[in-house]
Protein backbone atom coordinates (compact mmCIF):
# COMPACT_ATOMS: atom_id res chain seq x y z
CA UNK A 1 0.00 0.00 0.00
CA UNK A 2 1.17 3.49 -0.78
CA UNK A 3 2.40 5.73 1.96
CA UNK A 4 -0.58 8.10 1.77
CA UNK A 5 -2.94 5.29 2.62
CA UNK A 6 -1.71 5.30 6.19
CA UNK A 7 -2.73 8.88 6.87
CA UNK A 8 -6.34 8.21 5.78
CA UNK A 9 -6.52 4.96 7.70
CA UNK A 10 -5.36 6.72 10.85
CA UNK A 11 -7.94 9.46 10.31
CA UNK A 12 -10.70 6.84 10.09
CA UNK A 13 -9.62 4.81 13.08
CA UNK A 14 -9.17 7.87 15.30
CA UNK A 15 -12.57 9.15 14.14
CA UNK A 16 -14.25 5.98 15.39
CA UNK A 17 -12.28 6.04 18.62
CA UNK A 18 -13.24 9.67 19.27
CA UNK A 19 -16.90 8.70 19.62
CA UNK A 20 -16.15 6.11 22.26
CA UNK A 21 -13.48 8.04 24.14
CA UNK A 22 -15.87 10.92 24.70
CA UNK A 23 -18.55 8.57 26.01
CA UNK A 24 -21.03 9.93 23.50
CA UNK A 25 -22.32 6.56 22.54
CA UNK A 26 -23.97 5.77 25.85
CA UNK A 27 -25.07 9.25 26.85
CA UNK A 28 -26.77 10.49 23.72
CA UNK A 29 -28.47 7.40 22.44
CA UNK A 30 -32.12 8.11 23.17
CA UNK A 31 -32.53 11.60 21.78
CA UNK A 32 -34.86 11.73 18.85
CA UNK A 33 -34.01 13.07 15.47
CA UNK A 34 -36.64 14.13 13.01
CA UNK A 35 -39.13 16.85 13.72
CA UNK A 36 -42.36 16.22 11.91
CA UNK A 37 -43.17 19.28 9.87
CA UNK A 38 -46.47 20.69 10.99
CA UNK A 39 -47.53 21.75 7.54
CA UNK A 40 -46.37 18.64 5.80
CA UNK A 41 -47.55 18.30 2.27
CA UNK A 42 -46.24 15.87 -0.24
CA UNK A 43 -47.57 15.98 -3.80
CA UNK A 44 -47.73 12.21 -3.98
CA UNK A 45 -49.85 11.84 -0.88
CA UNK A 46 -53.50 12.59 -0.33
CA UNK A 47 -53.24 14.66 2.78
CA UNK A 48 -56.85 15.55 3.49
CA UNK A 49 -56.61 14.31 7.05
CA UNK A 50 -53.51 16.40 7.64
CA UNK A 51 -55.06 19.56 6.33
CA UNK A 52 -58.18 19.06 8.43
CA UNK A 53 -58.70 20.91 11.65
CA UNK A 54 -57.36 18.28 14.00
CA UNK A 55 -57.68 19.52 17.56
CA UNK A 56 -54.43 20.38 19.25
CA UNK A 57 -54.10 18.55 22.51
CA UNK A 58 -51.88 19.87 25.22
CA UNK A 59 -49.10 17.63 26.39
CA UNK A 60 -48.97 17.94 30.14
CA UNK A 61 -45.26 17.22 30.33
CA UNK A 62 -43.85 19.53 27.75
CA UNK A 63 -46.60 22.16 27.82
CA UNK A 64 -46.76 22.29 24.05
CA UNK A 65 -49.60 21.20 21.85
CA UNK A 66 -48.84 18.04 19.95
CA UNK A 67 -50.18 16.85 16.67
CA UNK A 68 -49.48 13.15 16.93
CA UNK A 69 -50.00 10.50 19.55
CA UNK A 70 -46.85 8.82 20.74
CA UNK A 71 -46.56 5.22 19.67
CA UNK A 72 -45.71 2.83 16.90
CA UNK A 73 -47.78 2.76 13.74
CA UNK A 74 -47.77 0.49 10.73
CA UNK A 75 -48.11 2.23 7.39
CA UNK A 76 -48.76 0.71 4.00
CA UNK A 77 -47.84 2.03 0.60
CA UNK A 78 -47.52 0.47 -2.79
CA UNK A 79 -45.53 0.77 -5.95
CA UNK A 80 -45.50 -1.26 -9.12
CA UNK A 81 -43.60 -4.05 -7.45
CA UNK A 82 -46.06 -4.55 -4.66
CA UNK A 83 -46.89 -3.37 -1.21
CA UNK A 84 -44.55 -1.67 1.20
CA UNK A 85 -45.00 -1.84 4.93
CA UNK A 86 -43.17 0.34 7.40
CA UNK A 87 -43.30 0.58 11.17
CA UNK A 88 -42.98 4.19 12.25
CA UNK A 89 -42.20 5.14 15.85
CA UNK A 90 -43.35 8.59 16.98
CA UNK A 91 -42.41 10.39 20.16
CA UNK A 92 -43.23 14.01 20.96
CA UNK A 93 -44.13 14.77 17.34
CA UNK A 94 -40.87 13.35 16.11
CA UNK A 95 -40.27 10.34 13.92
CA UNK A 96 -37.76 8.36 15.91
CA UNK A 97 -37.53 5.20 13.81
CA UNK A 98 -38.71 3.79 10.51
CA UNK A 99 -38.30 0.06 10.15
CA UNK A 100 -39.12 -1.67 6.90
CA UNK A 101 -41.28 -4.41 8.31
CA UNK A 102 -42.73 -5.88 5.18
CA UNK A 103 -40.01 -8.29 4.22
CA UNK A 104 -40.84 -10.74 6.95
CA UNK A 105 -44.19 -11.31 5.25
CA UNK A 106 -45.10 -11.60 1.61
CA UNK A 107 -42.31 -9.73 -0.04
CA UNK A 108 -38.60 -10.01 0.33
CA UNK A 109 -36.80 -6.91 1.53
CA UNK A 110 -35.16 -6.71 -1.84
CA UNK A 111 -38.51 -6.24 -3.54
CA UNK A 112 -39.12 -2.92 -1.89
CA UNK A 113 -35.85 -1.10 -2.08
CA UNK A 114 -36.32 0.33 -5.52
CA UNK A 115 -33.69 -1.67 -7.31
CA UNK A 116 -34.29 -3.09 -10.77
CA UNK A 117 -35.71 -6.56 -10.51
CA UNK A 118 -32.99 -8.07 -12.64
CA UNK A 119 -30.42 -7.04 -10.07
CA UNK A 120 -32.48 -8.62 -7.34
CA UNK A 121 -32.39 -11.96 -9.11
CA UNK A 122 -28.64 -11.77 -9.39
CA UNK A 123 -28.31 -10.71 -5.82
CA UNK A 124 -30.20 -13.71 -4.57
CA UNK A 125 -28.46 -16.09 -6.94
CA UNK A 126 -24.80 -15.19 -7.05
CA UNK A 127 -23.88 -12.45 -4.63
CA UNK A 128 -24.62 -11.62 -1.02
CA UNK A 129 -25.02 -7.91 -1.52
CA UNK A 130 -24.87 -5.23 -4.17
CA UNK A 131 -23.07 -1.90 -4.08
CA UNK A 132 -24.58 0.79 -6.25
CA UNK A 133 -25.40 4.46 -6.21
CA UNK A 134 -27.49 5.52 -3.25
CA UNK A 135 -31.13 4.59 -3.74
CA UNK A 136 -33.76 7.14 -2.96
CA UNK A 137 -36.48 6.37 -0.47
CA UNK A 138 -39.21 8.17 -2.37
CA UNK A 139 -41.19 4.95 -2.69
CA UNK A 140 -41.67 4.95 1.07
CA UNK A 141 -43.36 8.34 1.36
CA UNK A 142 -46.86 6.94 1.03
CA UNK A 143 -46.30 4.28 3.65
CA UNK A 144 -44.85 6.77 6.12
CA UNK A 145 -47.70 9.19 5.49
CA UNK A 146 -50.20 6.40 6.09
CA UNK A 147 -48.62 5.71 9.46
CA UNK A 148 -48.60 9.42 10.35
CA UNK A 149 -52.29 9.69 9.51
CA UNK A 150 -53.03 6.94 11.99
CA UNK A 151 -50.99 8.73 14.63
CA UNK A 152 -52.86 12.03 14.23
CA UNK A 153 -54.69 13.09 17.32
CA UNK A 154 -58.37 12.73 16.50
CA UNK B 1 -30.65 -12.19 11.00
CA UNK B 2 -31.59 -9.41 8.61
CA UNK B 3 -33.17 -6.02 9.31
CA UNK B 4 -33.75 -2.86 7.32
CA UNK B 5 -34.49 0.71 8.42
CA UNK B 6 -34.62 4.10 6.78
CA UNK B 7 -31.85 6.54 7.58
CA UNK B 8 -30.22 9.36 5.60
CA UNK B 9 -32.68 8.99 2.73
CA UNK B 10 -31.63 5.46 2.03
CA UNK B 11 -32.41 1.92 3.10
CA UNK B 12 -29.90 0.67 5.60
CA UNK B 13 -29.82 -3.10 5.56
CA UNK B 14 -27.93 -5.05 8.18
CA UNK B 15 -27.34 -8.75 8.02
CA UNK B 16 -25.41 -10.52 10.75
CA UNK B 17 -24.83 -14.00 12.07
CA UNK B 18 -23.15 -14.97 15.29
CA UNK B 19 -21.63 -18.32 14.38
CA UNK B 20 -23.38 -19.78 17.47
CA UNK B 21 -21.39 -17.52 19.78
CA UNK B 22 -24.37 -15.33 20.70
CA UNK B 23 -28.03 -15.80 21.46
CA UNK B 24 -30.58 -14.36 19.06
CA UNK B 25 -31.33 -11.64 21.61
CA UNK B 26 -27.68 -10.63 21.84
CA UNK B 27 -27.38 -10.58 18.07
CA UNK B 28 -30.55 -8.49 17.80
CA UNK B 29 -29.15 -6.05 20.35
CA UNK B 30 -25.89 -5.69 18.36
CA UNK B 31 -27.87 -4.97 15.19
CA UNK B 32 -29.96 -2.36 17.00
CA UNK B 33 -26.82 -0.64 18.27
CA UNK B 34 -25.47 -0.65 14.74
CA UNK B 35 -28.64 1.12 13.56
CA UNK B 36 -28.15 3.63 16.39
CA UNK B 37 -24.90 4.68 14.69
CA UNK B 38 -26.92 5.88 11.70
CA UNK B 39 -29.46 7.57 13.98
CA UNK B 40 -26.75 9.50 15.85
CA UNK B 41 -24.71 10.51 12.81
CA UNK B 42 -27.83 11.54 10.90
CA UNK B 43 -29.04 13.66 13.79
CA UNK B 44 -25.68 15.43 13.93
CA UNK B 45 -24.94 15.77 10.21
CA UNK B 46 -28.25 16.19 8.40
CA UNK B 47 -28.45 19.16 6.06
CA UNK B 48 -32.21 18.60 5.83
CA UNK B 49 -33.23 19.20 9.47
CA UNK B 50 -33.14 22.76 10.86
CA UNK B 51 -32.42 21.37 14.32
CA UNK B 52 -29.49 19.12 13.40
CA UNK B 53 -26.16 19.96 14.96
CA UNK B 54 -24.84 20.78 11.49
CA UNK B 55 -27.60 23.26 10.64
CA UNK B 56 -27.39 24.87 14.07
CA UNK B 57 -23.66 25.33 13.54
CA UNK B 58 -24.34 26.87 10.11
CA UNK B 59 -26.34 29.64 11.78
CA UNK B 60 -23.37 30.75 13.89
CA UNK B 61 -20.87 32.71 11.85
CA UNK B 62 -17.52 33.87 13.21
CA UNK B 63 -17.73 32.17 16.56
CA UNK B 64 -16.12 28.90 17.62
CA UNK B 65 -18.68 26.33 18.71
CA UNK B 66 -18.01 23.01 20.41
CA UNK B 67 -19.40 20.13 18.34
CA UNK B 68 -19.84 16.42 19.00
CA UNK B 69 -17.57 13.82 17.39
CA UNK B 70 -20.54 12.73 15.23
CA UNK B 71 -20.17 16.00 13.36
CA UNK B 72 -16.51 16.82 14.05
CA UNK B 73 -15.02 13.60 12.68
CA UNK B 74 -16.78 13.34 9.29
CA UNK B 75 -16.25 17.08 8.82
CA UNK B 76 -12.56 16.76 9.63
CA UNK B 77 -12.18 13.95 7.11
CA UNK B 78 -14.04 15.95 4.46
CA UNK B 79 -11.75 18.94 5.07
CA UNK B 80 -8.66 16.76 4.73
CA UNK B 81 -10.00 15.55 1.39
CA UNK B 82 -10.78 19.12 0.34
CA UNK B 83 -7.18 20.15 1.07
CA UNK B 84 -5.84 17.07 -0.67
CA UNK B 85 -7.86 17.72 -3.83
CA UNK B 86 -7.39 21.48 -3.69
CA UNK B 87 -11.12 22.03 -3.45
CA UNK B 88 -12.33 19.65 -6.17
CA UNK B 89 -14.06 18.02 -3.24
CA UNK B 90 -15.64 20.60 -0.94
CA UNK B 91 -17.93 20.18 2.09
CA UNK B 92 -19.05 23.81 1.72
CA UNK B 93 -21.30 23.05 -1.27
CA UNK B 94 -24.56 22.58 0.63
CA UNK B 95 -26.14 25.72 -0.79
CA UNK B 96 -25.28 24.66 -4.34
CA UNK B 97 -26.93 21.28 -3.78
CA UNK B 98 -29.99 22.97 -2.23
CA UNK B 99 -30.31 25.16 -5.31
CA UNK B 100 -30.31 22.07 -7.52
CA UNK B 101 -33.30 20.67 -5.66
CA UNK B 102 -31.40 18.39 -3.27
CA UNK B 103 -33.07 20.01 -0.29
CA UNK B 104 -36.05 17.79 0.55
CA UNK B 105 -36.25 15.90 3.83
CA UNK B 106 -37.12 12.30 2.96
CA UNK B 107 -39.41 11.77 5.96
CA UNK B 108 -41.25 15.08 6.22
CA UNK B 109 -41.11 16.40 2.66
CA UNK B 110 -39.96 19.71 4.07
CA UNK B 111 -37.56 21.67 1.88
CA UNK B 112 -34.61 23.69 3.09
CA UNK B 113 -33.91 27.00 1.38
CA UNK B 114 -30.93 28.71 2.92
CA UNK B 115 -30.17 32.31 2.31
CA UNK B 116 -26.40 32.34 1.85
CA UNK B 117 -24.53 33.77 -1.11
CA UNK B 118 -22.65 30.62 -2.04
CA UNK B 119 -19.19 32.17 -2.44
CA UNK B 120 -17.75 30.35 0.59
CA UNK B 121 -15.40 27.38 0.26
CA UNK B 122 -13.82 24.85 2.59
CA UNK B 123 -11.18 27.48 3.40
CA UNK B 124 -13.85 29.35 5.36
CA UNK B 125 -14.32 26.38 7.66
CA UNK B 126 -12.00 26.14 10.66
CA UNK B 127 -11.80 23.19 13.00
CA UNK B 128 -9.85 23.29 16.24
CA UNK B 129 -8.55 19.88 17.15
CA UNK B 130 -7.55 20.99 20.65
CA UNK B 131 -10.94 22.44 21.59
CA UNK B 132 -13.09 20.28 19.28
CA UNK B 133 -14.75 23.39 17.95
CA UNK B 134 -15.99 24.56 14.57
CA UNK B 135 -15.82 28.14 13.36
CA UNK B 136 -17.35 29.30 10.07
CA UNK B 137 -15.80 32.47 8.72
CA UNK B 138 -18.53 33.06 6.13
CA UNK B 139 -22.18 32.03 5.90
CA UNK B 140 -22.29 28.63 4.21
CA UNK B 141 -24.19 25.35 4.28
CA UNK B 142 -22.10 22.31 5.11
CA UNK B 143 -22.69 19.14 3.16
CA UNK B 144 -21.30 15.88 4.52
CA UNK B 145 -22.97 13.69 1.90
CA UNK B 146 -19.67 11.99 1.11
CA UNK B 147 -18.40 11.20 4.60
CA UNK B 148 -21.26 11.01 7.13
CA UNK B 149 -22.84 7.84 5.77
CA UNK B 150 -19.44 6.18 5.54
CA UNK B 151 -18.67 7.20 9.12
CA UNK B 152 -22.00 5.80 10.33
CA UNK B 153 -21.27 2.57 8.43
CA UNK B 154 -17.87 2.30 10.15
CA UNK B 155 -19.41 2.88 13.59
CA UNK B 156 -22.09 0.27 12.82
CA UNK B 157 -19.37 -2.17 11.76
CA UNK B 158 -17.63 -1.64 15.07
CA UNK B 159 -20.84 -2.45 16.93
CA UNK B 160 -21.11 -5.69 14.95
CA UNK B 161 -17.47 -6.67 15.29
CA UNK B 162 -18.31 -9.41 17.77
CA UNK B 163 -20.35 -11.26 15.16
CA UNK B 164 -18.81 -14.00 13.04
CA UNK B 165 -20.03 -12.26 9.93
CA UNK B 166 -22.03 -9.21 8.96
CA UNK B 167 -22.80 -6.84 6.12
CA UNK B 168 -23.92 -3.25 6.62
CA UNK B 169 -25.36 -2.00 3.34
CA UNK B 170 -26.42 1.64 3.29
CA UNK B 171 -27.19 2.11 -0.38
CA UNK B 172 -23.89 3.16 -1.87
CA UNK B 173 -21.88 2.40 1.25
CA UNK B 174 -21.19 -1.12 2.32
CA UNK B 175 -18.98 -2.83 4.86
CA UNK B 176 -18.58 -6.60 4.98
CA UNK B 177 -17.04 -8.10 8.12
CA UNK B 178 -15.94 -11.67 8.73
CA UNK B 179 -17.47 -14.37 6.59
CA UNK B 180 -20.92 -15.49 5.48
CA UNK B 181 -22.71 -18.43 7.10
CA UNK B 182 -20.88 -20.87 4.84
CA UNK B 183 -17.57 -19.55 6.16
CA UNK B 184 -16.66 -17.91 2.85
CA UNK B 185 -15.81 -14.31 2.15
CA UNK B 186 -18.83 -12.22 1.25
CA UNK B 187 -19.55 -11.86 -2.46
CA UNK B 188 -20.39 -8.28 -3.25
CA UNK B 189 -21.73 -7.29 -6.64
CA UNK B 190 -21.11 -3.89 -8.16
CA UNK B 191 -24.12 -2.69 -10.02
CA UNK B 192 -24.04 -2.05 -13.78
CA UNK B 193 -26.94 0.35 -14.26
CA UNK B 194 -27.04 0.20 -18.06
CA UNK B 195 -27.54 -3.50 -18.57
CA UNK B 196 -30.28 -5.88 -17.58
CA UNK B 197 -28.98 -8.43 -15.07
CA UNK B 198 -26.33 -5.86 -14.51
CA UNK B 199 -23.40 -6.74 -12.33
CA UNK B 200 -20.14 -5.12 -13.38
CA UNK B 201 -18.02 -7.23 -11.18
CA UNK B 202 -18.33 -9.63 -8.31
CA UNK B 203 -15.93 -9.08 -5.43
CA UNK B 204 -14.87 -11.37 -2.60
CA UNK B 205 -14.65 -9.24 0.50
CA UNK B 206 -13.86 -9.67 4.17
CA UNK B 207 -13.29 -6.84 6.65
CA UNK B 208 -13.40 -4.19 3.98
CA UNK B 209 -15.65 -1.44 2.68
CA UNK B 210 -17.00 -1.00 -0.83
CA UNK B 211 -18.51 2.28 -1.88
CA UNK B 212 -20.00 3.21 -5.22
CA UNK B 213 -20.65 6.80 -6.22
CA UNK B 214 -22.89 7.02 -9.23
CA UNK B 215 -24.81 9.52 -11.24
CA UNK B 216 -27.79 7.29 -12.02
CA UNK B 217 -29.93 7.19 -8.88
CA UNK B 218 -30.13 10.77 -7.68
CA UNK B 219 -30.93 13.07 -10.52
CA UNK B 220 -31.74 16.73 -10.21
CA UNK B 221 -35.46 17.38 -10.66
CA UNK B 222 -34.91 20.66 -12.45
CA UNK B 223 -31.70 20.45 -14.41
CA UNK B 224 -31.09 17.99 -17.22
CA UNK B 225 -27.82 16.08 -16.79
CA UNK B 226 -27.39 17.21 -13.21
CA UNK B 227 -27.12 14.86 -10.25
CA UNK B 228 -26.00 14.98 -6.65
CA UNK B 229 -22.25 14.98 -7.27
CA UNK B 230 -21.11 18.46 -8.22
CA UNK B 231 -17.77 19.91 -9.27
CA UNK B 232 -17.38 22.99 -7.08
CA UNK B 233 -15.33 24.95 -9.62
CA UNK B 234 -18.04 24.81 -12.30
CA UNK B 235 -21.15 24.21 -10.21
CA UNK B 236 -22.00 21.43 -12.67
CA UNK B 237 -22.26 17.67 -12.41
CA UNK B 238 -19.51 15.70 -14.15
CA UNK B 239 -20.89 13.10 -16.55
CA UNK B 240 -17.85 11.38 -18.02
CA UNK B 241 -18.24 8.54 -15.55
CA UNK B 242 -21.40 6.62 -14.65
CA UNK B 243 -20.07 5.10 -11.46
CA UNK B 244 -16.92 4.92 -9.42
CA UNK B 245 -16.39 2.14 -6.88
CA UNK B 246 -13.63 2.19 -4.27
CA UNK B 247 -12.59 -0.62 -1.94
CA UNK B 248 -10.94 0.55 1.27
CA UNK B 249 -10.37 -0.55 4.87
CA UNK B 250 -12.98 1.96 6.08
CA UNK B 251 -16.31 3.02 4.61
CA UNK B 252 -15.64 6.71 5.25
CA UNK B 253 -12.46 6.39 3.22
CA UNK B 254 -14.15 4.47 0.40
CA UNK B 255 -17.01 6.98 0.34
CA UNK B 256 -14.86 10.12 0.27
CA UNK B 257 -12.42 8.74 -2.31
CA UNK B 258 -15.15 7.48 -4.66
CA UNK B 259 -17.01 10.80 -4.48
CA UNK B 260 -13.87 12.94 -4.84
CA UNK B 261 -12.58 10.84 -7.74
CA UNK B 262 -15.98 11.08 -9.44
CA UNK B 263 -15.99 14.86 -9.05
CA UNK B 264 -12.46 15.17 -10.47
CA UNK B 265 -12.81 12.55 -13.20
CA UNK B 266 -10.31 11.60 -15.90
CA UNK B 267 -6.75 10.47 -15.28
CA UNK B 268 -6.52 12.76 -12.27
CA UNK B 269 -9.52 11.11 -10.65
CA UNK B 270 -8.01 7.69 -11.26
CA UNK B 271 -4.69 8.85 -9.84
CA UNK B 272 -6.40 10.00 -6.64
CA UNK B 273 -7.47 6.41 -5.95
CA UNK B 274 -4.24 4.82 -7.16
CA UNK B 275 -1.99 7.17 -5.14
CA UNK B 276 -3.75 6.18 -1.94
CA UNK B 277 -3.02 2.53 -2.72
CA UNK B 278 -6.72 1.71 -3.02
CA UNK B 279 -8.58 -0.52 -5.45
CA UNK B 280 -11.23 0.92 -7.70
CA UNK B 281 -13.51 0.18 -10.61
CA UNK B 282 -14.86 2.89 -12.87
CA UNK B 283 -17.61 2.69 -15.45
CA UNK B 284 -17.31 5.49 -18.00
CA UNK B 285 -20.23 6.99 -19.89
CA UNK B 286 -18.99 5.31 -23.08
CA UNK B 287 -19.24 1.97 -21.27
CA UNK B 288 -15.56 1.36 -20.67
CA UNK B 289 -14.37 -0.18 -17.45
CA UNK B 290 -11.24 1.17 -15.82
CA UNK B 291 -9.54 -0.91 -13.15
CA UNK B 292 -7.32 0.47 -10.43
CA UNK B 293 -4.99 -1.31 -8.02
CA UNK B 294 -5.15 -4.79 -9.53
CA UNK B 295 -8.84 -5.40 -9.02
Amino acid sequence: MAKMNKKWVVLCSTAIAAVYVAGYWTTEIDKTNVLINTDYSSPSVSSSTLEGDSPQVSDSQSQVSTKYNNGTYIGMGSNRRGTIQVTVAIKNDRITDVEISDFAMHYSIDDVIGMPEEVLKIQSANVDNVSGATYSTRAFSDAIQDALNQALRA
Amino acid sequence: MKKAKLFMDTIVQIEAHSGNEMSDDELDSCINKAFDAFRLVERACSRFSPDSELMQACRRIGEATAISPYLFEPLKFALEMAEWTDGSFDPAIGQLLESKGFNRHYLTGERMNSNVDGSATYRDIELSEANRTLCLHKPLILDLGATAKGFATDLAARELSGCAGFVVNAGGDLYAGGTNEQGDKWTIGIREPNIANGILESLSISDAAVCTSGSYERRSEGDEGEHHIVRPATGKSPNEWVSCTVIAPYAMMADAFSTAAFAIGGEEGIALIADAGLQGLILTSNSRIKRIGGI
